[in-house]
């Protein structure tokens, strides 16, 4: 059954050089996103990815087309909307004062509701960061916290925008570890990346975006089968990040 | 009234702003220092006026005189040689050199006392003359044993004496609670826009009015805060005296943050990011600084900029606030100026949720 469905979806800005013109950063496209799947979202820079979430997430005016999540339009009842999904956002900043422990007890009075701030904190492995300031938290464990802030409320969806750019190798699969978990409980999670590794090692079906269309949709392996090139001859065993996992260990340096 | 979450929010508000020593302090440090400094410069006696003295005359009279110039508090007399103290007066020294002629006795009539001064250095040559004048008259009354004819016999009916400090500290809290205000709304939106909080907080069912009636009460708060503590500091280290009722002085000061944070909101809206909004920000506060009557009284600025001045948001706050702490005018009597702070009020509050467009101002 399709939690997301998006039909013609379109957003125009106005050309940067030319403010009488415009083009489309997001032009007509159409998905259909299932309960309980990893859906990923790939494509170049400028290719319309960011912008499809946030107009998911009620953040951009939604120029034509429609979008629903759960049965719910997003155009007209965005309060709604954001009840039911989770946000991480590419920039992860917060109230720089605040220990992570009281950040999240304020997103969760965001949605009324009394959370159980170490049970999520111990979800992504920050339970003993409780008291830290964001600013003090490595790369890897700002990204968790993010993630932390948006299961408050035990969202349906949850929408992770680039979550694992600029990791390293073992934050970055500590971070898949937990998407998995999360699905696994159920959740739909809808990301976008420029790791190819990623979408083909998460997710259970893919787009690929290009100039504000999709280009191409399916799971990975077909995806594979119908657009990969050929293998060279004589394929090279595993890849650098092998290499470099097997010389410094699969062991957190957060 | 404010619902839980708003309160909530206002708290954790609270929390972020109260945890910012360092401008605490220095909104704290800055008007301490110019209040103290001021208490200082002006507590001192009016300076006397230093009066050179050349006796030409050998009489009795002509010492009794000096004598008597002497012992007036108003001046500080030196005797010399004229030679001498014509130096001195070109030195700066001296502000007047006074020369009695050898003629001079309590007999003669009409004797010329000569008065040297240095006029380009004696500006307030005009205020000094009378005081000399009647001095002279007063000692020739003296004299000759002659009654004056009318006696003048001054009464403050204000009965008290007014120092600097006690006009400027009222002008000084408006000024206080402006640049909080603005500073607390306006800058801490940019602040929070440039990180990307305010996109997150988006994407959370949190309604605008939420968000601002939170920002409101803690700024408030700690706008109260912060002026009480300068207000006990001025009236119980320094004797500045408040005089008027301290619920409408207060009440003043709530109607005047709140002016200046939605002044504030409609700044953060309208500036998109830090260099604007300290350039819009200082385009605000700048003029209000000379024209709205904080450091001196608006009727001392040229005739024609006062029109403009007085109907400022800041004039109408700190005048108001003066008329209380100075005059202890009733909220009744100072009815006009009240009326300027309702229409800034009005004005304030539907500009800032005109602008203040939630989807505009968080992306």
């Amino acid at each position: 059954m399709a939690i997301i469905e998006v039909e013609n979806l379109t957003k125009k800005y106005p050309l940067p050089d030319n403010k009488s013109e415009s083009f489309f950063a997001v032009d007509g496209i159409s998905l259909s996103i299932e309960a309980g799947e990893i859906y990923g979202i790939l494509g170049p820079n400028g290719a319309g990815k960011t912008t499809t979430l946030e107009m998911l997430e009620g953040l951009t005016d939604i120029d034509g087309g429609t979008a629903t999540i759960d049965g719910i339009d997003v155009n007209n009842e965005p309060y709604k909307v954001k009840e039911i999904i989770g946000v991480q956002l590419q920039a992860n900043e917060y109230f720089d004062s605040l220990s992570l422990l009281e950040l999240l007890t304020l997103f969760g009075a965001l949605y009324s509701r009394e959370i159980d701030a170490d049970d999520l904190l111990g979800k992504v492995n920050l339970l003993d960061k409780a008291k830290a300031k964001p600013a003090n938290l490595s790369g890897g464990q700002k990204q968790r916290f993010s993630i932390a802030c948006a299961l408050v409320n035990n969202p349906k969806v949850l929408f992770l925008d680039e979550p694992t750019t600029g990791l390293d190798p073992q934050a970055k699969r500590n971070l898949w570890d937990l998407v998995i978990d999360l699905n696994n409980a159920g959740m739909t999670i809808v990301l976008t990346t420029h790791n190819m590794e990623e979408a083909e090692t998460l997710c259970q079906r893919i787009a690929i975006m290009d100039h504000g269309k999709i280009i191409a949709e399916d799971t990975p392996q077909n995806l594979i089968l119908q657009h990969a090139a050929e293998p060279p001859k004589a394929p090279l065993h595993g890849n650098i990040e092998d290499v470099f996992l097997t010389l410094t260990g699969h062991g957190l340096r957060d | 009234m404010p619902t839980k979450l708003q309160i909530h929010l206002a708290r954790v508000f609270l929390k972020i702003f109260l945890r910012d020593r360092q401008s605490i302090f220095f909104s704290l440090f800055f008007p301490i220092i110019f209040m103290t400094v001021f208490a200082f410069v002006n507590s001192g006696q009016q300076n006397a006026i230093n009066i050179g003295i050349v006796n030409n005359s050998s009489s009795d009279t002509s010492v009794e005189f000096v004598q008597l110039l002497i012992d007036d508090p108003l001046f500080s007399v030196t005797i010399g040689e004229e030679e001498r103290l014509r130096g001195e007066l070109v030195e700066g020294d001296q502000t007047m050199v006074l020369v009695l002629p050898d003629s001079f006795s309590a007999q003669s009539d009409g004797t010329e006392l000569r008065l040297l001064v240095d006029a380009a250095q004696v500006r307030q040559l005009d205020l000094i003359m009378p005081v000399l004048q009647q001095t002279l008259i007063s000692i020739e009354r003296e004299f000759r044993n002659i009654e004056p004819m009318f006696v003048l016999a001054m009464e403050d009916v204000q009965a008290r004496s007014q120092r600097y400090l006690d006009f400027l500290l009222p002008g000084l809290m408006a000024f206080t609670l402006m640049q909080l205000a603005i500073a607390g709304s306006g800058f801490n939106i940019v602040e929070f826009r440039r990180k990307g909080i305010l996109k997150r907080l988006f994407v959370t069912p949190i309604q605008p009015r939420d968000f601002i009636s939170a920002i409101v009460m803690a700024r408030m708060a700690i706008v109260l805060i912060q002026l009480t503590v300068l207000i006990a500091f001025a009236v119980f280290m320094l004797d500045v005296r408040i005089i008027g009722n301290f619920a409408s002085f207060y009440l003043m000061i709530i109607l005047g943050t709140f002016i200046f944070l939605c002044l504030g909101f409609c700044l953060g809206s309208i500036a998109k990011t830090q260099q604007a909004v300290m350039a819009v920000g200082n385009i605000i506060i700048f003029p209000q600084i000379f024209l709205s009557g904080v450091f001196y009284p608006i009727e001392s600025m040229p005739e024609l900029i006062q029109p403009i001045a007085r109907v400022l948001p800041l004039s109408f706050i700190s005048t108001a606030m003066r008329e209380i702490a100075n005059n202890g005018a009733s909220l009744m009597s100072i009815a006009p100026t009240l009326l300027g702070i309702a229409v800034w009020f009005v004005i304030s509050f539907v500009l800032a949720t005109r602008l203040f467009v939630w989807k505009e101002v968080a992306n």
